[in-house]
């Protein structure tokens, strides 16, 4: 996948690299291979995103809260009170019937 | 329509669920939001370990918390249904008893991360279980939580 240079020029030669994390970050021996990905990620969106990440972790706990949980109305999925499921494929399965979709709960567009 | 989740009600699950001992992690955005990912989410979302005297606690929890859960919701619950999603209380939580992607909640348990009391699944497996989830929305988060994993092991050296 590659992710698109947010800003007007784009790429130049050598200003991309791949994002890949075959061995696993932190737990080499569990992630399985078909787990990993390599992605072809713009190092200009890279250092966005950990500009970004960076104003983050200087902020306190409490006010990342407050700006990350936000709330608006999910057709369908708001409309009951209570769901269960037996199974995270029966789950799975009721978001591909049941639910718009744009909201991006199924699998394919 | 539930109010929306903020800290002081993260902090009454933290309480809430301590005082009845239950055993329980953050995952999804929420969890990663927790370890410092900036993005934004919805409801909170929590890997509950799956037995029977967990199952107990989180139901007597969840009541003290504000859900309005029947008795055969509670039952549910206590049994362990993979999946349960509430919108009866004062905010939205979905209960997960067997994420995609993450074998054990032991497992899980042995990796996860405390942050200010609140325990949190590794970003590891987070990033695991949203790409074994593989939903349209999973898949657009993935490369920048991918890139805050990579930053987020770098701070931790």
């Amino acid at each position: 996948m590659t992710v698109p240079r947010p800003r007007a020029g784009g790429p130049g030669p050598g200003d991309s690299f791949t994002l890949s994390t075959p061995n696993g970050i932190g737990y080499p021996d569990r992630v399985r291979a078909e787990e990993t990905s390599s992605l072809t990620v713009d190092d200009a969106c890279v250092r966005e995103w950990e500009a970004d990440f960076e104003a983050a972790a200087r902020r306190p706990l409490p006010m990342r809260l407050r700006y990350a949980f936000i709330r608006t109305y999910k057709p369908v999925l708001d409309d009951a009170p209570y769901r269960s499921f037996d199974t995270m494929a029966e789950y799975r399965a009721w978001c591909e019937t049941n639910l718009p979709s744009w909201l991006g709960y199924g699998r394919e567009v | 329509m539930a109010a929306k989740f903020d800290y002081a009600q993260a902090e009454e699950i933290r309480r809430i669920f301590d005082r009845y001992r239950v055993r329980y992690l953050f995952l999804g955005k929420s969890g990663a939001i927790l370890l410092g990912f900036p993005d934004t989410t919805q409801d909170a979302d929590l890997f509950i370990e799956k037995t029977p005297a967990n199952g107990r606690a989180v139901v007597a929890a969840l009541r003290e918390l504000g859900f309005a859960l029947s008795d055969t919701q509670a039952a549910e619950i206590e049994r362990g249904k993979d999946f349960v999603q509430l919108k009866s209380g004062p905010f939205d939580l979905d209960l997960v008893f067997a994420p995609d992607g993450i074998e054990t909640f032991e497992e899980a348990w042995r990796r996860h991360v405390e942050v200010e009391g609140f325990p949190v699944c590794h970003l590891d497996d987070i990033i695991a279980s949203k790409a074994a989830a593989n939903r349209i929305r999973d898949r657009e988060s993935l490369p920048r939580l991918r890139a805050f994993r990579d930053y987020w092991l770098r701070q931790q050296r």
